[in-house]
């Protein structure tokens, strides 16, 4: 871990003006000028295996009373960004009205890590690809941008076989944003230049290549609240999570399911996938496909087909293609024996 | 209700006695290696090469000396041959692989500590290791079997000790055996993993060295490191009252102490080094990654005539290291016709070590494996198919088995298990979405000690003391010891005072191969029978004859204190003189010319398998095991419930990636490295079935830590074909076989 | 060697410490919250990253004073610089929970807590749970009760985590139980009497 200059943030306004004037200074050569630092279990994390070298870290529990609550309306749910995962997982109208966002949270990392980390934090959560997070790797351009991707002929079993680039197959590897994908979630975000709000589904950047570059924010721009609208589909949701073990892993295939029937018929559905992609996913295909259709093993396998196309597996996770659609051919048929 | 982590005591077991050192642990008072306070300590980290094979052709250490803080950095430029040379550990000697610790430019396996950073404080220390620059000269490395470069070697060639059992006409037999199965097996490379990082402190006083280090066997260190040192063994001390989980990785000497060692005398103040948890992959040992060929002939009834079981196992370039599992696998049943051979590969990888049932745990995968397969081929239930076959004499040299309590086990277990209610037909039981499998299990393990001492003291005010210095890795080696010292001498439990872990005190063996209770409460019992004998009780039973405490204070004497020296059947001449030197092995199992003596138990496990996802869960399973005299029932419990969980991570999920172009391990921290969490583990039965060796040693003592992983992996693999019709071969059992042909 | 206690008090360490291993950074000014937010400011010269940092932390219920490297953990600000070793680091990143400490009541991994972090919060740890020859709390003796450890390292860890599990209302049955406490790895592998000391500990501390 770098030395860095620590300081906790006065105000929404104030904090982006860490990232400013620094560039210049030698001592943050080549390196991040600034992270916020909430939760800390990514950026620490990383701080330590020598991934990120921020020059300066900008504190931003401080905002936790402008940005740590959650409010619900008929119009929908507002999570200021700095909620801890635990506290929006546990909230009784969280889990009542919007379970796929409850169980999305819940089965992520650990109750300690659920307790520290930040939902905003947690959107910008970094691959677990250990070609990226062991700097002993010489290859790897997200890290390094040029050096090659050690993963494409190495160990990939957990990597993506969807939105993959030849420059980079890492897997995004939360469950939250998935969540918040199928269910059209905004993000409310400040930064040095004002404010602005963007569809949850243009933060993730594809790696194409540039996979140093993960999301659209800019320097200094700080997530500050996701809003879910209110919508027919939100109770009749769920997120199923596949792994080798019970708890305490990253998805190997996932699926947030948001469903609206009229009877037996698909009046809209949201599809969106983890662990199989290099950013949340969204099936908009598949989804398409059930459109107006009954809701059977037949129609959920052909979405599920459907939202597999393209899917560019590598040497080790070939597996994923079958285990990715029967992920979703599964929670399809589970959402629909839920109450509407 | 009965408390399920302390059984009550059947025949032959000693008292539920909670842990001698359980206050300590739950209070965060028990003070582990890292954990000691040394004044003025400065602080290490290591740098670990990048490479797998090849050399340094430079390092630039300019931008990490200049970070304020940097107290010197060690490579081999500056240590070259200051360390001198031990023997491997498999050759005697107390050495983890036989590369000189920073000895030269060479690089023979990813991972190899090539500098250690010195600095005032962790921060720094860490911060300089990542900022220097090695320019390496690299070779393409070999990383695993049929890697290119991969050199395989019988066993037999490089290691004049081993010898591949066999007996009969296997070829012959095997030809004309009705029925018959000829299947391959894998299993992955594993690392222990303790929770406890491998840290050591070293701080000199004068010529006097000090080691805070986690150990299996604080003599071994203590010699080996005077050896590598130059320094006389009375010049060393090395301390682990409590060790942080070890499972085989603490049992040998590795590179970084003597670094630690010199890097203190270098700076003239007490070093601290705790690898990190990715370097931990490297800087002790692991189980390498195995193949076996097995091949077994049956009459029709179920008689095995013929059985061949073909091990191969990845070794590193310098050390011929192999567990040979064979010597057990090829015991376990009657046959007359059996024939072995075991294949050591060379890879550029770091040398193998010890692990949890070390041979036992892959060759009995593959072996009970195969045993299911051949119980499905003869439509034949597998408990029935091991009834058929159990003996009480081994077939290799026909020696008789001291005792062998297997089929109680079995029936015991099944009968906990339900097994009755099986339908063998795979795929036919279902509990909803998920399919139900059943299966089981041989479990066993060899029954072995070493030389041991101890001292004991009693006093007048009805205290005593047991000193030895043996190791406390979560066995309960401190309450059992303290036990069986308050039994013999008529004194409550919690009045025995336990030292150990320190080698100011008596030598102990390395605590491993399940050896320290037989061995070390045998010489507490025989100190304590000095004791009495000197006391005027020569009763020779388990509890003193005369009221000792009233005697001693009778006769004024004070104090009375015994030293003794304990030799196990079948120990080599000398053995208590390599004791002392920290290299005392461990004899017993099938290494004896007399007899064979071995621990067995049965295990039966449920899996669930999703109908359409395929992920596996084991939500029950039983074990029943017998190992002679079983000290304490809540210590013991647990050991065997530890053991059993580790066999379900081994079968589910454990292993070490290796990337096959770098030879270079990949997931090499714990969000990666899987190994069974809370919610993996959902109920488990042990079974203690009452067992009297007369002949194994006076207090009639089998080792119980290690055998309770041996054999379930087998047990879970055959419940994954009962669930689901498909046999899963290669250990870990995964999704990604299963999902695809669902 | 275990020190003495009387030499851990609070006060004499961090007096100590501060004193002996930061002696140059004394004559520092002490940067509050706002200070430091302010040096950004351009017309001050940048500060030095490298200097160490004043910094107060309070763990259970004492308060010490430290001057420490603003990298340092909260694990390792407690275990090498206060003297508290209680709390054990098996992973450092995260993967384990033997750090697992409570701050202001919730638990968290003190592994990836910054000490310069949480100088206004309340960090309890597992010496804070009885005196020295005291009475266990319900959860360490339910652990002992229970065999809920063998080697012991990861059990400080567990013992914390257990109390916010209760705490959290997430130890109403087994299965809540093995999934809330699945943060907490035991190599060697006590799952079940964990899970059965968390059962007895709840009743009595809700009782």
């Amino acid at each position: 871990m770098r030395p860095f200059l620590y300081d906790r943030a006065a105000s929404t306004e104030s904090a982006p003006r860490a990232f400013d004037g620094l560039k210049e200074a030698s001592l943050i050569q080549g390196r991040a000028p600034a992270e916020y630092l909430a939760g800390g279990t990514t950026l620490l994390d990383l701080m330590k295996l020598d991934v990120m070298q921020p020059a300066r870290v900008v504190d931003i529990t401080p905002l936790e009373p402008q940005h740590g609550s959650i409010a619900i309306s008929d119009a929908g749910l507002r999570l200021g960004a700095l909620v801890k995962m635990s506290t929006a997982a546990d909230h009784p109208a969280v889990i009542k009205t919007y379970p796929v966002l409850a169980q999305s949270l819940t089965l992520a990392a650990s109750a300690q890590l659920r307790n520290m980390a930040t939902l905003g934090g947690n959107l910008l959560q970094r691959t677990r690809c250990n070609y990226f997070r062991d700097t002993s790797w010489s290859a790897c351009n997200k890290r390094n941008p040029g050096s090659g991707c050690a993963a494409l002929d190495g160990l990939n079993r957990q990597h993506a076989i969807l939105g993959a680039s030849q420059d980079c197959i890492a897997t995004y590897p939360g469950d939250f944003a998935q969540a918040l994908m199928a269910l059209d979630a905004t993000l409310d975000i400040a930064g040095p230049s004002g404010s602005r709000t963007i569809p949850i589904a243009t933060l993730h950047k594809p790696p194409g290549s540039t996979p140093h570059i993960e999301t659209t924010l800019a320097p200094g721009e700080l997530i500050t609240a996701l809003s879910i609208p209110a919508g027919p589909w939100t109770r009749r949701s769920l997120y199923l999570k596949i792994r080798d073990r019970q708890s305490y892993e990253f998805a190997l295939a996932s699926a947030a399911i948001a469903l609206h029937l009229d009877g037996d018929t698909v009046k809209d559905v949201r599809i969106a996938l983890g662990g199989v992609a290099s950013v949340p996913w969204r099936a908009r295909d598949a989804e398409a496909s059930l459109i107006g259709k009954p809701l059977n093993e037949a129609t959920a396998t052909a979405a599920a087909r459907m939202a597999f196309v393209g899917s560019a597996p590598r040497t080790h996770n070939a597996y994923k293609v079958t285990l990715g659609q029967k992920t979703v051919v599964r929670a399809l048929l589970q959402a629909a024996t839920l109450e509407g | 209700m009965v408390d399920a982590a302390a059984p009550a005591p059947k025949a032959n077991m000693g008292d539920p006695v909670p842990r001698y050192d359980a206050r300590a642990k739950v209070t965060g008072s028990a003070l582990y290696a890292s954990d000691v306070a040394l004044p003025d300590v400065a602080y290490a980290f290591l740098l670990s090469s990048a490479i797998a094979k090849g050399r340094i052709k430079s390092f630039d250490l300019r931008e990490a000396r200049a970070l304020p803080g940097v107290l010197d950095i060690l490579t081999h430029e500056n240590i070259g041959e200051a360390i001198r040379k031990v023997k491997f550990f498999t050759e005697g000697g107390p050495a983890s692989n036989s590369i000189l610790p920073l000895g030269s430019a060479e690089i023979a396996y990813g991972g190899q500590t090539i500098a250690v950073v010195l600095a005032n404080t962790y921060e720094v220390a860490r911060d300089a290791a990542h900022r220097v620059k090695v320019d390496y000269e690299v070779d393409r490395p070999t990383a695993t079997f049929e890697s290119p470069g991969a050199v395989d070697q019988e066993l037999a060639t490089q290691n004049k000790k081993h010898d591949d059992p066999k007996v009969g006409d296997f070829a012959a037999a095997y030809a004309t055996a009705p029925v018959k199965i000829d299947v391959a097996y894998s299993t992955p490379a594993q690392h222990h993993n303790p929770i406890e990082l491998f840290a050591t402190q070293c701080g000199w006083n004068g010529s006097q060295l000090t080691v805070h280090e986690p150990s299996q066997n604080v003599y071994g260190l203590k010699n080996g490191l005077a050896t590598q040192l130059g320094i006389e063994p009375s010049q060393v001390r090395v301390v682990s009252p409590f060790i942080g989980g070890a499972f085989g990785s603490k049992g040998a000497l590795t590179q970084r102490t003597a670094l630690v060692a010199i890097a203190a005398r270098k700076l003239g103040r007490p070093v601290k080094l705790v690898p990190t948890r990715e370097q931990g992959f490297t800087v002790a040992t692991y189980r390498a990654e195995t193949k076996h060929r097995i091949k077994l002939g049956a009459t029709r009834d179920g008689k095995l005539q013929a059985l061949s079981h073909d091990g191969f196992e990845v070794t590193s370039r310098p050390d011929p290291y192999a567990v040979a599992g064979t010597d057990a696998s090829t015991r376990m049943y009657a046959c007359p016709n059996i024939t072995s051979n075991v294949t050591i590969v060379r890879a550029d990888r770091s040398t193998p070590g010890f692990m949890r049932a070390p041979a036992e745990t892959p060759y009995f995968f593959a072996l009970e494996s195969a045993m299911d397969e051949l119980a499905v081929a003869l439509a034949m239930d597998p408990v029935e198919l091991r009834r058929l076959n159990d003996t009480m004499k081994e077939p290799i040299k026909s020696l008789p088995y001291t005792s062998r309590t297997l089929m109680p086990c079995f029936d015991q277990a099944s009968e906990a298990f339900g097994w009755s209610k099986r339908n063998p037909q795979p795929g036919s039981m279902r509990d909803g979405d998920w399919l139900i499998g059943w299966g089981c299990a041989t479990s066993a393990y060899p029954t072995q000690m070493a030389p041991a001492t101890a001292r004991v003291s009693l006093f007048p005010d009805g205290t005593a003391r047991v000193e030895a210095a043996s190791h406390e890795i979560g066995n309960g080696i401190y309450t059992v010891a303290g036990q069986t010292a308050a039994e013999r001498l008529g004194v409550p439990v919690g009045k025995v005072q336990v030292l150990m872990g320190d080698t100011d005190l008596p030598p102990a063996p390395v605590s491993g191969g399940s050896i320290s209770t037989a061995s070390v409460c045998s010489a507490v019992a025989q100190a304590c029978d000095a004791i009495r004998a000197k006391l005027g009780d020569n009763g020779t039973g388990a509890v003193p004859t005369v009221d000792l405490v009233a005697t001693l204070k009778e006769r004024g004497l004070g104090s009375v204190q015994e030293y003794a020296e304990w030799m196990p059947h079948g120990a080599a001449k000398g053995g208590m003189q390599m004791l002392y030197k920290g290299a005392a092995q461990p004899i017993g199992g099938a290494k004896l010319p007399d007899r064979i003596q071995f621990a067995f138990g049965a295990q039966f496990v449920e899996v669930r398998v999703h109908a359409r996802t395929r992920e596996i869960r084991v939500p029950r399973i039983v074990g029943a095991f017998a190992s002679g005299r079983i000290m304490n029932t809540r210590t013991a419990h647990s050991q065997y419930m530890g053991g059993m969980i580790w066999g379900i991570g081994s079968a589910l999920h454990e292993k070490t990636e290796i990337d096959a172009n770098a030879a270079r391990y990949v997931n090499t921290n714990l969000a990666d490295y899987l190994v069974p969490v809370n919610a993996d583990v959902v109920d488990v039965q042990v079974i203690m079935v009452p067992e009297e060796d007369t002949l194994v040693n006076p207090l009639g003592i089998k080792g119980i830590g290690e055998i309770g992983i041996v054999g379930t992996s087998a047990a879970i693999a055959n419940a994954i074909y009962h669930a689901t019709g498909q046999r899963l071969r290669d250990l870990p059992l995964r999704i990604d076989s299963l999902v695809e042909a669902a | 060697m275990p020190k003495d206690r009387d030499d851990t008090r609070p006060d004499s360490v961090s007096r100590r410490r501060f004193l002996g291993a930061t002696a140059s950074t004394a004559a520092l000014p002490l940067m509050g919250a706002a200070a430091a937010s302010q040096a950004s400011a351009q017309a001050l010269p940048p500060p030095d990253p490298q200097a160490p940092l004043d910094m107060r932390l309070t763990v259970n219920g004492e308060a010490y004073r430290l001057g420490l490297d603003v990298r340092t953990t909260l694990l390792d600000a407690m275990r090498d610089h206060i003297g508290l070793t209680g709390s054990k680091k098996g992973c450092d990143h995260g993967q384990c929970g033997a750090c697992t400490v409570l701050v202001d009541g919730r638990r968290t991994l003190a592994c990836l807590t910054l000490a310069v972090a949480v100088q206004d919060r309340a960090v309890t740890t597992i010496e804070g749970l009885a005196r020295a020859d005291g009475p266990l709390h319900p959860m360490q003796q339910a652990f002992v009760d229970h065999d809920a450890f063998q080697c012991g390292y990861c059990t400080p860890g567990q013992i914390m985590s257990a109390i916010g599990c209760v705490k959290e209302g997430h130890a109403d049955t087994d299965d809540a139980i093995r999934e809330y406490m699945s943060g907490n790895i035991c190599r060697c592998a006590a799952y079940p009497n964990i899970v059965a000391a968390v059962r007895q500990a709840k009743t009595q501390m809700e009782g």
